[in-house]
């Protein structure tokens, strides 16, 4: 172990290297991979923004779809309810006519049969009088006449 | 050199760098006027290794940006793995820093961290490999013109720094340099020397305090060259007594060695890398000392 000038010469050499570091290898370095730490957290939170916005966007999306739904359903509802109305309105409508037509129907066929049984009873009391004048003849005045045929005419 | 290879000259040529320095007859790498050199002599393989890796670093780590400066684009292979040396060391400064900020010590600590790891990285190259091949080239290429250079065999070349003490306790003089200067500009000039010199006892024993916080003061950096050190060097002896198994011995044992330097070598990678965190996490440690200003 012969320790020479070999020792001041690598002192020096070290200072060299070291010093060659500290100016042109490690603040270059260094500063590259910091501008890129810092690119990558940017880059995360904008990631992690974006992350959110889309999550609100999402929120927005879906209450916007519960609104329309809804409103649909809604709608929808109204309208059914608007068909039941219309048709249980036309039906009320129908059955009133129909129970028009059915009572004025009634009542006609009622006049008529009024008028026919009337005049069956007109035609009968002609029949029965004219038979009876042609039986009774003249025995019975004009008078008598008509006095008997009001007395039928009461009787029916 | 002697041209026969015996177990001695094994392990000495591969323990031995390549060491050039001024001897009264001029400068020479010649490895046997070494004696002669004195202090003024340089490990030439160690920093040739030392700088081609710190360089290794400093490129791979500039292309990482050079490729991709847009940090909009995913990174990705070679930017990746810079990225993560990056994050780890920058964990490591904050939990040990805190709140303290100096913009010098996380590239201090990546520098250090990605340098000693590929110095010790050199260790799982097999042990032959690079010195054969060096001593080859120059042998090809200054054979004639070197007068030293007898045979491929006669340069050393030793190719893992940091088992070169000279090397991490180099970066430990850096370190303790550092240190000292931190100290000194963050608390303050007075700040420093009172904490050397009125701990642990009070001011009555000055002189007392100063001697037991100056070995306290120089063990740091010292321990801190020599554990990196010790730790390779050992590693490195091992592989070295290995691949003598392989080389000087019977069959049996031959495949024994096999075995054995997979086994190690897994082992040291366990080495390599915690070895060269641990100098990583010493040296924020100590400065984030540095930068303490309360009393304790």
């Amino acid at each position: 172990m012969n320790i020479n000038a070999t020792l001041l010469a690598q002192a020096v050499v070290m200072i060299v290297f070291v010093a060659i570091c500290w100016k042109y290898v490690y603040p270059p370095i260094l500063s590259m991979m910091k501008e890129r730490e810092k690119r990558i957290s940017d880059g995360l939170e904008a990631a992690k923004k974006a992350d959110d916005s889309l999550e609100e966007a999402k929120l927005a999306f879906d209450k916007e779809l519960n609104q329309a739904k809804a409103e649909a359903a809604e709608i929808l509802e109204k309208a059914n309810a608007r068909a039941s109305q219309i048709v249980t309105d036309a039906s009320s409508k129908a059955e009133i006519e129909a129970e028009k037509i059915i009572t004025s129907a009634t009542k006609t066929v009622e006049n008529e049969t009024n008028k026919a049984k009337e005049e069956l009873k007109k035609q009968m009391s002609k029949i029965i009088i004219d038979t009876t004048q042609k039986i009774l003849d003249d025995e019975i005045s004009e008078e008598k006449h008509n006095d008997i045929l009001k007395k039928a005419a009461e009787e029916l | 050199m002697a041209s026969e290879l015996t177990t001695q000259s094994y392990i000495t040529h591969h323990l031995t760098n390549l060491t050039c320095g001024k001897t009264p007859s001029g400068w020479t790498c010649d490895p046997y006027k070494v004696d002669q050199m004195g202090f003024w002599a340089f490990h030439v393989d160690s920093l040739f290794w030392s700088i081609a890796l710190g360089s290794l670093f400093v490129f791979v780590f500039r292309r990482a940006i050079s490729k991709n400066k847009d940090a909009s684009i995913a990174p990705s292979g070679l930017q990746n793995f810079v990225e993560m040396s990056i994050d780890f060391v920058e964990d490591n400064v904050q939990s040990l820093f805190g709140s303290v900020k100096n913009t010098l010590i996380a590239p201090l600590a990546l520098t250090v961290f990605v340098w000693i790891l590929l110095m010790n990285l050199m260790d799982l190259v097999p042990v032959d490999f690079l010195p054969v091949l060096a001593g080859h080239i120059a042998y090809l290429i200054a054979g004639d013109a070197v007068e030293w250079i007898k045979g491929p065999e006669s340069l050393y070349f030793k190719v893992v720094p940091t088992t070169d003490p000279n090397i991490t306790l180099g970066m430990a003089f850096g370190i303790f340099i550092l240190t000292i200067y931190y100290s000194i500009t963050v608390k303050g000039f007075k700040a420093f020397i009172a904490e050397l010199t009125l701990h642990p006892f009070g001011k009555y024993l000055i002189p007392v305090n100063f001697v037991l916080e100056m070995v306290n003061f120089i063990a740091k950096p010292v321990s801190l060259g020599l554990r990196l050190f010790g730790n390779l060097y050992a590693g490195e002896m091992i592989f070295i007594l290995i691949a003598l198994m392989l080389f000087f011995s019977s069959i049996p044992v031959g495949l024994m060695g096999f075995g054995l330097h997979l086994v190690w070598a897994l082992f040291h990678i366990l080495i390599v890398a915690l070895q060269a965190f641990i100098f990583m996490a010493l040296t924020i440690a100590y400065l984030a000392m540095a930068h303490e200003t309360e009393e304790h």
